[in-house]
């Protein structure tokens, strides 16, 4: 009894596992990862949350290519997964000073401009930046800024700076991000410096600054604080601003989105193309496609964060190109750094997260 | 005494209730009507359906059932052959063995899954579904061992004796008459490697590639993002399987019968 | 202890042993072995590993023991003492929570139901440990169950803050490992010879006597079994402290986890890793002489 009824038991699982893996359940989402030829396919690797399914779907619908997308919530991932050499992606979109770092590794591969008649589209502010002079690797995807989100009722009056992330009186209903280079960015702003200083000293009165600031924080997230800040577990939020300006616009009595006086991170995410990128054609395929208007539009709406392709405007909502939160104005922005690479201060930095971590 | 079995009674049932209460909820909320995990709204199916139909947590799945098949099969093999080694045969190197077999367990996951990256790295094998899949059987086989081991002991050998004296050659003895008396430790350490499997997070997140995306990982990157009970709804899922995977084994998990059965 | 058959050395180990070893070999010793070696080298700018110019020089200088002398430094220490701490506090909980169970299943519940709770022990353990973690957020959120239980039952005024601390990293980790601590427990107690505890009792013991003084010493191995069976992963962890602890603590296994993914600094990782794997082996040599002394292993 005992070994009959064990042989079926594994002969039926087996037999469930078989049918399950076999590929002729068409599921596009999990092709057998090496394409056959002739078979075409796009190997994506994006932050959560940057592309609406719909927008995924409509493209394969378009062009009969299979998508299957990887996502990621941090820039050093890509770093990772670009340096073991032994991933397989065909598109990535990480930030600003990521793409430099990349490229200095010989990451990445050049963009053929040729190939992508409507670049012409995009906001011509928006590229030639520093660091990726001439957009040699890179198109810009989405940019955006790091702020913060507060609950209307019990801030008092409206905010306009860093100082209730400071403030004793919130013990306890703040949230930051779990990001050094945020959260070093919000301290060395509100004490009026660059936030890429390397001036160790500076450095020191940042991560004193924080050190003081964490018995106050209730927690360190990165990936769904704006649900956080939604449900009332935290009045403020330290966030990036799409994020942020989607909750908000579904409770705009109750939630609001903060871009500081004393200036913030300005960060830019763009997509390229890493070294290895197998599926070229259908890579350029779906940059052109991306840098189609509607289709760009389409995006913005979906995931509330600012593209730089400007005749997209005429699609975009209303409610979300004249919220202050996307899209603010240029004055707003004046204090705003880029964050870049501060070279060997990463590992003093580094220290003094741990230190403040360890606390 | 029957004051004290009261006491012991009640602390057992109060600790079922801290086992169960993520449970309880986890299974609920799978049920509720809205997507924001903190009120109860009503009772649906919606995400059920939805999950029916969504290819991505579906993919994922079936990632997971493909690596842990193929890791239990792999695995359960070499376990059984080192639990028999280590159980009956006194050899040269028996110890190291021992401390061999007890290493994977023993090492912090996060140390394995480092170690394992790098030398895929360094070796230029691709990440894929295969580096997850020999990951996991890395990390089976002790558990295997341990649990098929502990079978054998008290095992009457007289059987396979009887066996090889009425002529059997060895394969014979061993497929006849071993394997199915030692067969409910095997199912047993096999359930346990699958189910190590199934749930592994830290060792596959560092040794996934593209498209080996398994449900663990799928849900912890949900879970950092915003949670919809489409996550409670495939655990709920899961977790009702195996509880049915689970009655079936104890069956077989009787005591080995006396005489002919098998 | 290890061959329960009589009978000298034999060769027929060897065919049955070697698949373990050769998998084994490579795909846990090596790459164990290449990490080793890595922890002796230095970050590159951009994570990645800096090339050696002079292989001498760099060994003589002393430089390449770096990171083992790096993480020697008060704030890395105190961070190891944090994890000890809280693996040894977990440890604690968990036994002493775990006892009773054990006691009574093993002991005081009629025969038949044993099986039925054991499965009830680990069924909870078949779901997934993301999603029980999950849930435990849920539980002790300022607005989740536990806070609006103890209003309503007039317990409390107001929301406790019962996540995002020590408190609720600990909750998750005992959790977690409960399974693990009531096993080793059950299974020795389930062996006990109960005409001993009848013995104890008729020379007239009281009961407590009885338990101080038969039970525990007999059950000694479970109990060092079902410690480290605990204590290891909890010194490794680093999910339960992200998710339960926001991320406001971090412990070893955040440490290395930060090196590998974040700081980009594989030789730092490395090092800790090493040094976490060390003194994880240290307990086990303890655990391997203590039951040399007793002649029984638990597991192998």
């Amino acid at each position: 009894m005992t070994g009959r009824a064990a042989r079926v038991v594994l002969g039926a699982a087996a037999a469930l596992v078989i049918c399950l893996g076999a590929p002729s359940c068409g599921d596009r989402a999990d092709s057998p990862p090496y394409p056959g030829p002739g078979e075409k396919r796009l190997n994506l690797y994006i932050w959560s949350e940057y592309l609406p399914q719909e927008v995924i779907d409509e493209f394969t619908r378009r062009t009969g290519i299979a998508v299957h997308y990887d996502l990621y919530d941090s820039n050093e991932s890509v770093l990772e997964k670009l340096q073991s050499g032994v991933a397989d992606y065909d598109l990535v979109v990480p930030s600003d000073y990521m793409v430099r770092i990349l490229a200095y590794l010989k990451l990445l591969r050049p963009i053929d401009r040729a190939r992508l008649p409507a670049f012409a589209n995009l906001d011509p502010r928006f590229l030639n930046q520093d660091f990726d002079p001439g957009n040699r690797y890179s198109m810009p995807y989405v940019w955006g800024t790091t702020g913060y989100g507060y609950d209307r009722r019990r801030a008092r009056g409206t905010p306009d700076s860093w100082a209730p992330l400071f403030d004793p009186a919130n013990r306890g209903q703040i949230l930051m991000l779990d990001d050094m280079r945020e959260c070093f960015a919000v301290a060395l702003k509100h004490l009026g410096h660059s936030l890429n200083s390397t001036d160790p000293k500076v450095l020191r009165e940042a991560a004193d600054l924080l050190k003081k600031q964490k018995p106050l924080v209730k927690t360190y997230n990165s990936g769904d604080y704006e649900n956080i800040l939604a449900a009332g577990d935290v009045w403020f939020a330290h966030g990036y601003n799409g994020q942020i300006a989607k909750v908000a616009a579904r409770e705009p009595e109750k939630l609001g989105y903060v871009l500081p006086r004393e200036g913030a991170t300005i960060w830019m995410d763009s997509v390229c193309l890493p070294r290895g990128a197998r599926n070229v054609e259908s890579i350029y395929a779906f940059l052109n496609y991306v840098l189609d208007p509607e289709v760009d539009a389409r995006i913005v709406n979906g995931i509330s964060y600012a593209s730089a392709n400007v005749p997209a405007r005429k699609f975009i909502k209303p409610e979300i190109l004249n919220d202050p939160a996307v899209y603010p104005p240029d004055s707003a922005l004046e204090k705003c750094e880029f964050i870049k690479d501060i070279g060997d201060a990463t590992e003093l930095m580094d220290e003094y997260w741990t230190e403040i971590k360890a606390q | 005494m029957r004051r004290r079995g009261a006491l012991l009674r009640l602390h057992t049932a109060l600790v079922f209730a801290f086992l169960y209460a993520p449970i309880a909820i986890l299974v609920l909320f799978s049920f509720n009507e809205t997507s924001q995990t903190a009120v109860w709204r009503g009772f649906t199916f919606e995400w059920y359906r939805k999950l029916l139909s969504d290819e991505i947590i579906l993919g994922t799945v079936r990632n997971s059932l493909i690596v842990g098949a193929a890791a239990t099969v792999i695995a359960t093999v070499l376990g059984t052959l080192a639990a028999l080694a280590m159980g009956r045969y006194r050899f040269r190197g028996e110890g190291l063995t021992r401390n061999l077999l007890y290493l994977p367990i023993i090492i912090p996951e996060i140390v394995v899954g480092a170690a394992l990256v790098t030398f895929f790295g360094v070796a230029g094998l691709r990440l894929s579904l295969v580096t997850v899949v020999i990951a996991h059987v890395v990390f089976s086989i002790s558990y295997v061992a341990i649990v098929v081991r502990a079978r054998l002991s008290g095992f009457d050998r007289s059987l396979e004796e009887a066996a090889l004296d009425l002529g059997a050659r060895p394969v014979q003895t061993f497929f006849r008459v071993t394997l199915p008396l030692i067969l409910p430790g095997v199912v047993a350490g096999a359930l346990l490697v699958f189910t190590i499997s199934i749930d592994d997070y830290v060792i596959t997140s560092f040794v996934a590639g593209v498209g080996a995306t398994t449900l663990p990982l799928q849900i912890y990157s949900m879970l950092k993002v915003g949670v919809t009970p489409e996550v409670n709804a495939v655990s709920t899922l899961l977790l009702a399987t195996t509880v049915v995977l689970i009655l079936f084994a104890q069956r077989l998990q009787q005591p080995p019968p006396e005489r002919s059965e098998g | 202890m290890s061959a329960d058959a009589g009978g000298g050395r034999s060769r027929a180990a060897y065919p049955l042993i070697l698949p373990t070893w050769a998998v084994l070999g490579v795909f846990f010793l090596l790459p164990l072995c290449v990490l080793f070696v890595i922890s002796f080298a230095q970050r590159g700018t951009y994570g990645g590993l800096k090339p050696i110019e002079d292989l001498g020089a760099y060994v003589l200088s002393g430089k390449f023991l770096s990171h083992y002398a790096r993480s020697l430094h008060p704030i890395y220490l105190q961070i190891f003492w944090r994890s000890i701490w809280m693996a040894v506090v977990t440890t604690i909980v968990c036994l002493l929570v775990s006892y009773p169970v054990a006691y009574y299943v093993a002991i005081v519940a009629p025969p038949r139901r044993r099986n039925l709770l054991l499965g009830l022990v680990v069924i909870p353990f078949w779901t997934s440990f993301l999603i029980r973690t999950y849930a435990w957020m849920f539980i002790l959120r300022t607005e989740g169950l536990a806070n609006r239980l103890l209003m309503a039952a007039g317990l409390t005024s107001h929301p406790l803050e019962l996540l995002y601390n020590d408190f609720s990293v600990l909750i998750g980790l005992v959790y977690g490992e409960l399974p693990f601590m009531i096993l080793p427990l059950y299974a020795s107690l389930e062996k006990l010879d109960r005409s001993l505890l009848e013995a104890s009792a008729d020379l007239g013991a009281p009961a407590r006597e009885t338990f101080r003084r038969v039970t525990i010493p007999m059950t000694a191995p479970g109990i060092a079994a079902g410690i480290v069976l605990v204590f290891v992963p909890s010194l490794g962890q680093f999910i339960v402290s992200d998710l339960l602890g926001g991320a406001k603590t971090i412990l070893a296994g955040n440490l290395v986890q930060n090196q590998f993914a974040v700081a980009r600094n594989k030789p730092f990782g490395s090092a800790v890793a090493f040094e976490l794997t060390a003194a994880v082996l240290l307990l086990l040599l303890g655990y391997a002489a203590y039951t040399r002394r007793r002649g029984e292993d638990v597991l192998l």
